[in-house]
């Protein structure tokens, strides 16, 4: 028989017991739609990550004052500020590194005309935006004449400008912070969470000189902010912050480090891999559900192999060869799986849009998920059709005559 | 082997019914065929050696449990002897593949059954074209063919309709076009007017008996009705397995 004629006499069987064929396919358009799904989910929990780790920076280090004990209590890290800014000068110097930038970080509340809100500020150098890739949307940088001169200017979130300078353009405003006129020269690009968890549409910059902070002595930071030329660099980078700064700390020996340098660069690994688990999770999920609709697909073609016994003999008697047989039941099995698995992908793609609409990732079915799922359909029909399509081939054409 | 059974011969039939040759379209030599049912082995068939001549309308008699149909079968190649050889057309056909079991059935091989074995969910002109789609011809000229065979049975109208719409008689000679479709050189009926009345019986016969004499058919035909028989020039009776007499059938038919 030609593969037309097996298509014609599959459409033609699947037809006449049309509610079976239809809760069969059902079985199949659910396995495939939740593939689909789970792997157009995985990818844009990836994508989403990945995109969240994006503002964080790359190859970021992070250097904060160490985890002191005072009287046996062990203070937080951070708590006793013994960074300078002398310290990110030099570090800024050493050639394993990109860059490093000093910080200064307080919660203020700011006035912007009418309205405030208490917000996030951070004291920073211009090398800052560099190291964490935060881009201007509008107006310009700090620059290193603000650090200088500790000019009172701002850039502000994106977030920020949107909610509160709405009706007039954010740059060129003043701003006060407290209590002190900044005037705002710019607008940072984008959102997300930034390496301490604030929002970076909602973050405030001003000069590190300008920042209305008052640390035990005059040139302590925060934090310092560093980042390594590459991934591969991230242990020498390490290695020589560390040196550097034992070496201006004055720890010599086997005496512990009064700071604590963070590589980012796991937390951004960490990230990663969770979002492949899930990927894989969710893969192997839909593939379980596949597995289920395949055993229902056998089930059903035993059943329909089995009632139609005499039809087998009467076809056998005229000339139907076991091959023919076998062809007939497996496209049957086939067309079933294909047409399930394209409804399968229409609700798939259903799906996708849903996920969409609630607008927290967005999910795209890639035409290779689409290749996957029609291949996987294909194959559930092949491998668990063929059992039941062999059964028929090799049965006798007396006994199937015999049958009633 | 196979394949040379499977040559085409529009011709050599033709000739076959002018001259009659002596050349047997079937031969079996010592068939025994016995059944199996758990430990029990029942045997059907002790020995049967039978002939049957190109253009032969041969009824095949017996009561039930004789092996009438256990023969018929054997002779289609539906079923596989225990020992003896099948020779048809000249050819050895009892050690071939269960494909080439049904290659040869396709293209050698008539079967008319008591209950019509027509595909229900297929139209008429389907059922009847399917066995030279299985040939291998395409759909089109496979209905083109199926088409002529319906009307040579008189039911050229019903070509569109549903198997199961026919009536007994109408279906009876759907599969009997059905069975001549791909130009078979031996028809097999098995009990072909058991479910049909008197009035169809006699025009399910009249077309085998125009077949055998027109085109010179090879038919050979179980029944348990001596008038059925009594329509062949060739009797064979089975009794337990065995050929109890062949002959002509006025000789024995109401025996």
């Amino acid at each position: 028989m030609k593969p037309l004629q097996i298509l014609n006499e599959a459409l033609r069987a699947l037809n006449s017991n049309r509610l079976r064929s239809a809760l069969t396919m059902l079985g199949v358009v659910i396995g495939i739609a939740s593939v689909l799904l789970m792997l157009s989910v995985g990818d844009a929990v990836r994508s989403y990550i990945a995109k969240e780790l994006a503002v964080l920076g790359s190859n970021q280090l992070i250097v904060q004052p160490g985890t002191p004990v005072e009287g046996g209590v062990r203070r937080r890290a951070g708590d006793t500020p013994n960074l300078t800014l002398d310290d990110a000068r030099a570090l800024a110097q050493l050639p394993s590194l990109r860059g490093a930038a000093p910080a200064l970080q307080g919660f203020f509340q700011l006035h912007y005309g009418d309205a405030n809100s208490n917000q996030t500020v951070l004291g920073t150098i211009p090398a800052m935006l560099e190291l964490r890739n935060w881009q201007i949307e509008r107006g310009v940088a700090i620059d290193e004449r603000d650090v200088q001169s500790a000019n009172r200017v701002a850039v502000i979130g994106s977030m920020l400008a949107r909610k509160y300078y709405a009706d007039r353009a954010p740059v060129g405003q003043v701003l006060r912070l407290d209590g002190q006129p900044f005037t705002i020269i710019g607008v940072l690009a984008g959102k997300g969470r930034t390496l301490d968890g604030t929002e970076l549409g909602e973050l405030t910059l001003v000069p590190i000189s300008a920042m209305p902070l008052r640390l035990a002595r005059p040139g302590l930071v925060h934090y310092i902010s560093l980042q390594a030329h590459s991934a591969k660099h991230m242990d020498d980078a390490r290695q020589d912050a560390e040196e550097l700064l034992r070496d201006r700390h004055h720890i010599t020996g086997d005496k512990k480090d009064d700071f604590v340098i963070t590589d980012l660069a796991s937390i951004a690994e960490t990230g990663t891999s969770i979002a492949t688990g899930l990927s894989v999770g969710l893969g192997v999920i839909g593939a379980i559900s596949l597995l289920v609709c395949g055993i229902g697909i056998m089930n059903i073609m035993l059943v329909s192999v089995s009632e139609r016994v005499r039809e087998i003999g009467i076809r056998m008697a005229i000339g139907a060869r076991p091959r023919d047989v076998l062809w007939q039941f497996l496209g049957e099995a086939l067309v079933l799986c294909l047409i399930g698995g394209v409804i399968g992908l229409g609700l798939a793609a259903l799906g996708a849009l849903g996920v969409n609409s609630l607008d927290k990732m967005s999910v795209s079915l890639s035409t290779q998920h689409m290749a996957v799922a029609v291949g996987f359909a294909s194959l559930v029909g092949l491998f668990f059709g063929y059992y039941p399509a062999r059964r028929a081939s090799t049965l006798l054409p007396i006994e199937c005559l015999r049958q009633d | 082997m196979a394949l040379e059974l499977m040559a085409p011969h529009p011709q050599g039939q033709m000739a076959a019914t002018a001259s009659r040759p002596k050349a047997p379209v079937l031969s079996l030599r010592g068939i025994r065929k016995s059944y199996r049912s758990g430990d029990v082995q029942t045997p059907v068939l002790h020995g049967i050696d039978l002939d049957v001549q190109a253009g032969d309308y041969v009824a095949l008699m017996g009561s039930s449990g004789s092996g009438k149909s256990t023969l018929m079968n054997l002779m289609g190649l539906l079923d596989r002897c225990d020992e003896g050889s099948y020779t048809l057309q000249g050819h050895d056909v009892s050690q071939l593949s269960a494909a080439q079991h049904a290659e040869v059935r396709n293209a050698r091989i008539g079967f008319v059954f008591q209950s019509f074995n027509l595909l229900k969910r297929m139209s008429v002109l389907d059922n009847i074209a399917l066995p030279l789609i299985y040939a291998g011809r395409s759909r089109a000229s496979a209905r083109d063919r199926a088409e002529r065979l319906l009307e040579q049975v008189g039911l050229g109208a019903m070509a569109s309709r549903m198997s199961n719409q026919l009536s007994g008689g109408q279906q009876q000679r759907v599969a009997i076009a059905r069975a001549l479709v791909n130009e078979a050189t031996l028809l097999l009926a098995d009990e072909p007017t058991g479910n049909l009345d008197t009035q169809t019986t006699a025009e399910v016969l009249d077309i085998f008996e125009r077949l055998n004499r027109e085109t010179g058919l090879t038919i050979v035909l179980v029944t348990h009705e001596p008038d059925v028989a009594l329509q062949a020039q060739r009797l064979v009776r089975l009794k337990d397995g065995r050929i109890a007499f062949d002959g002509h059938p006025q000789e024995q038919a109401h025996a």
